[in-house]
């Protein structure tokens, strides 16, 4: 990072002094919006931006209720993306809780994600700016879902999409930011190999063939169980390992029945290794992207993906399906490949294991792309950007 | 009594006095030859002073050859010494004060630094003065000289890191190669104009304001490039701006042609601008000469690499306004509609989203009031600040040509440089290529 991007990072926090932003979502660890909220909020506030993070209260049945609701937006048709009245019923009662619970202080109000849309009822007593940050792949939305969640969202004074996929036809403002990886965090830190091995050794992975792993919450949606089938063809002319690496979330109820589908698929298939990392398991997950051969994201849906991102940074040839923000980060040929399905996963694979010049070629083009476009300091860039344009309709706008 | 004393004080008085007159015509005749040019000032140094000097000798003469006691003898004898070494001091420390004074202000040294040196030069004859005094009075000057010893031994060890930058001070000024005024640049990387040259340190004013401290020491011993005075002063300093930018969605898809004509029709300029341009910004590792993302669907999405190439050949060096471009585009498309009968459709998820650029525009610190600041901030400047001046001052704000040469032009009264920089190709580059490009056409006039 030069200094030219620190300058202008200063600037930009200067130009937003007296300002203070509060971020809210529903969960405090686990998942990727959770991940860069706990390094965007203290890195806003070093550049003299006030800024605060407030978690959503769920119950256990809301969050039932608001996984349905992530299914369902992301296009998912089967019976955990089915929303009842009740469900919507149970939405409505746990916001209005929040709603006259949850402390609003902010000057702008950012809040991520569905779960907590609601609270924008409050946008007239509180807050000069309410944005609304979607995490989740909405290109091809359930319309019932996507109508109720319309309803909250175009109170807001604009939203923003990770991929331009996603963008909707609504009557506020809508901006394109992707999310973004940490390049010092243990996530993605360089490791030396002897740390790599003894991680490795560890969790009971041996080196002594190419490693394929998926790192992913155990979710219907990363499908597992579709990157277990693509391993099975790989194996069949490649002798090498599937690692299957996830953690839960704490708003994320179905992590376990996910888990349990996965190891009945995954019984008698040699080399597969499932791996239930708890929650802080950065310098685990960050070894083992580090030790692979081929990283993979085979997700059906995917918000942004990324995962896909801190492979690339670590100049891993990624192998990921062509879905929500995944063709951002992933140029077809360039930076990585992209496939659409089981067989198409398993050939991409075996062509980056039987070429490992080509591979290595697209794992360094992939990092030079996560440099420029994917890194935290591009995204706090853009947020300090987006909320001083939220309150201007030019074009060119002259701070 | 008096006659012998007083004979003898006359006698070497008029033998001293012709004698001094003899030594001059010959000193001058022998500096005259050798153009010798402290020639002037060695004399008025000493004319009062030697006149002095043989009274001060007749007088001793005078004395030794008289009746007096001989305690009395000493006793003058040595007052007449101390005078004559005092005076010789005296002129001595003037003498040197005069060429310290001429050498430095030749050397353009700042009036600290001559002050500085004068009083050290002053001080030493002082001090062997002082010495040599004791030593014609009879008193004991070892101690002295041994305290002298110890404190400039302390004085040495305590300024230990001083002591290289003095000599390393007095070197710089006596060398004369570098100027106060001067714009330098040093091998680890500072570089400014040089504002003060004092005996320890230096002081260089960098182009943002800030001022470093460099030890004298580390300037004799680093290269340092020396690119001489400031260049003409430009009518109105240069402010480079940086822009940053956010995308913004407008919810608008093609999925086939048709569809994109249609919209490429109406959407307004703003995403024209940005479906043209943000590939430079955001994948420049990848190709130094991007197509535009109109271009890049049809080839990649739709599959019509005929159309894909028509699109791709677009110079939109060569337009002057969005709506031209715009007009360019349409007709593009239009003309190949015209014999195309299959109507083919993207895949789902693979339509074209239609977006626009919305730019957030900052002054920055960095302010240029000649070519050569100009140029040292341009190594600076961020890539969003290059982007802004070059293609977002031509295409989107509809200035002339960009920025940089709109300043050297008007402001610098640079037409030939200016002309240069408004017929470089900036979407034949990636941004730093453009950069570099730019760096060396602006070094290249002012060297």
């Amino acid at each position: 990072m030069g200094r030219s991007t620190i300058e202008e990072l200063r600037l930009l926090g200067a130009k937003l002094s007296g300002r203070s932003i509060q971020h809210i979502n529903s969960t405090a660890t686990g998942g990727g919006v959770a991940e860069i909220l706990a390094r965007m909020v203290p890195l806003l506030s070093q550049l003299g931006v006030s800024s605060g993070w407030s978690v959503f209260k769920g119950t256990e049945d809301f969050f039932k209720v608001t996984k349905k609701f992530h299914n369902a937006l992301h296009g998912w048709e089967k019976e955990n993306a089915r929303v009842t009245q009740e469900d919507l019923s149970l939405f409505l009662e746990v916001s209005e809780k929040n709603i006259a619970e949850l402390e609003l202080y902010g000057d702008i109000i950012f809040v991520h994600d569905p779960q907590p849309v609601a609270l924008v009822k409050r946008k007239g007593e509180v807050g000069r700016s309410w944005l609304w940050r979607c995490h989740i792949d909405v290109s091809r939305p359930n319309p019932e879902v996507w109508d109720f969640v319309r309803g909250f969202v175009v109170n807001y004074d604009a939203a923003v999409f990770s991929a331009p996929a996603f963008a909707q036809q609504l009557p506020v403002r809508q901006f394109l930011i992707s999310p973004s990886i940490d390049p010092l965090s243990d996530k993605n830190k360089e490791l030396p190999q002897s740390t790599i091995d003894s991680v490795l050794e560890r969790l009971g992975i041996p080196q002594d063939k190419p490693l394929v792993t998926q790192v992913s919450r155990f979710d219907y949606l990363k499908d597992p169980v579709g990157v277990i089938e693509a391993f099975d063809l790989v194996k069949k002319s490649i002798d090498c390992r599937l690692v299957l690496a996830g953690g839960g979330a704490t708003d994320d109820p179905e992590g376990e029945r996910v888990l349990a589908e996965v190891r009945e698929r995954a019984d008698g298939v040699p080399d597969v290794h499932l791996l239930l990392l708890p929650g802080g398991s950065d310098i685990e997950i960050n070894a083992l992207q580090r030790a692979s051969a081929v990283v993979l994201q085979k997700s059906l849906k995917e918000g942004f993906g990324l995962t896909v991102s801190e492979a690339l940074w670590k100049a891993k040839p990624v192998v990921a399906s062509a879905v929500g923000g995944i063709p951002l980060q992933v140029k077809n040929r360039f930076t990585g490949l992209l496939s659409h399905g089981v067989e198409g996963t398993a050939y991409a694979i075996r062509q980056l294991l039987a070429n490992p010049d080509y591979a290595r070629r697209l794992g360094e083009q992939g990092k030079e792309h996560v440099r420029q476009n994917f890194l935290i300091t591009r995204h706090l860039r853009e947020y300090m950007l987006l909320f001083l344009a939220v309150g201007h309709r030019e074009e060119v706008i002259y701070l | 009594m008096l006659a012998i004393p007083g004979a003898v004080f006359v006698a070497v008085m008029v033998i001293g006095l012709w004698l001094r007159r003899m030594g001059y015509r010959a000193f001058d005749a022998w500096a005259k030859d050798r153009k010798w040019s402290w020639h002037e000032t060695a004399v008025q140094a000493t004319a009062k002073a030697s006149a002095l000097w043989t009274g001060l000798v007749a007088l001793y003469l005078s004395v030794r050859v008289s009746a007096a006691p001989p305690e009395w003898k000493r006793l003058v004898g040595l007052v007449l010494l101390s005078l004559l070494v005092v005076s010789i001091a005296v002129v001595a420390i003037r003498f040197t004060l005069r060429i310290i004074e001429a050498y430095m202000a030749k050397a353009k040294a700042s009036p600290r630094s001559i002050a500085t040196t004068r009083n050290i030069a002053t001080g030493v004859i002082t001090v062997v003065t002082a010495l040599v005094l004791l030593d014609i009075w009879g008193i004991p000057t070892s101690p002295f000289i041994l305290l002298l010893a110890v404190v400039i031994v302390a004085l040495v060890l305590a300024f230990r890191n001083v002591v290289p930058n003095l000599f390393a001070g007095l070197q710089l000024t006596a060398m004369g190669q570098l100027r106060e005024g001067d714009y330098i640049k040093l091998g680890t990387g500072e570089e400014g104009y040089l504002t003060d040259i004092s005996l320890v340190q230096s002081r260089i004013q960098a182009l943002d304001g800030s001022f470093i401290l460099v030890p004298n020491d580390k300037l004799m011993h680093t290269t340092v490039t020396n690119y001489g005075r400031p260049l003409k002063k430009a009518a109105e300093p240069f402010r480079f701006y940086s822009r940053t930018h956010l995308k913004e969605l407008t919810g608008l898809k093609a999925g086939n042609l048709w569809e994109l004509l249609e919209l490429l029709k109406t959407v307004p300029e703003s995403t024209i601008y940005y479906h043209t341009h943000h590939f430079l910004e955001e994948h420049q590792y990848l190709t130094p000469e991007p197509a535009n993302d109109f271009a890049l669907w049809v080839s990649d999405v739709i599959g019509d690499e005929v159309l894909g190439e028509k699109l791709a050949s677009v110079d939109t060096f060569s337009f002057s306004s969005l709506a031209a471009l715009r007009e360019r585009l349409v007709g593009i498309i239009e003309e190949h509609l015209a014999t195309e009968s299959e109507r083919r459709n993207a895949p789902q998820g693979r339509e074209f989203y239609f977006m626009k650029s919305v730019s957030l525009v900052t002054p920055t610190s960095y302010l240029a009031h000649d070519l050569r600041e100009f140029v040292q901030a341009l190594h600076k400047i961020s890539l969003g600040s290059l982007y802004y001046h070059v293609f977002e001052a031509r295409l989107r704000l509809g200035r002339p040509t960009n920025d940089f040469s709109v300043w050297m032009n008007e402001y610098v009264d640079e037409a030939d440089l200016a002309e240069q920089v408004a017929h470089l190709d900036p979407y034949n580059h990636t941004l730093e290529g453009l950069r570099s490009t730019l760096v060396q056409l602006i070094e290249k006039r002012i060297k």
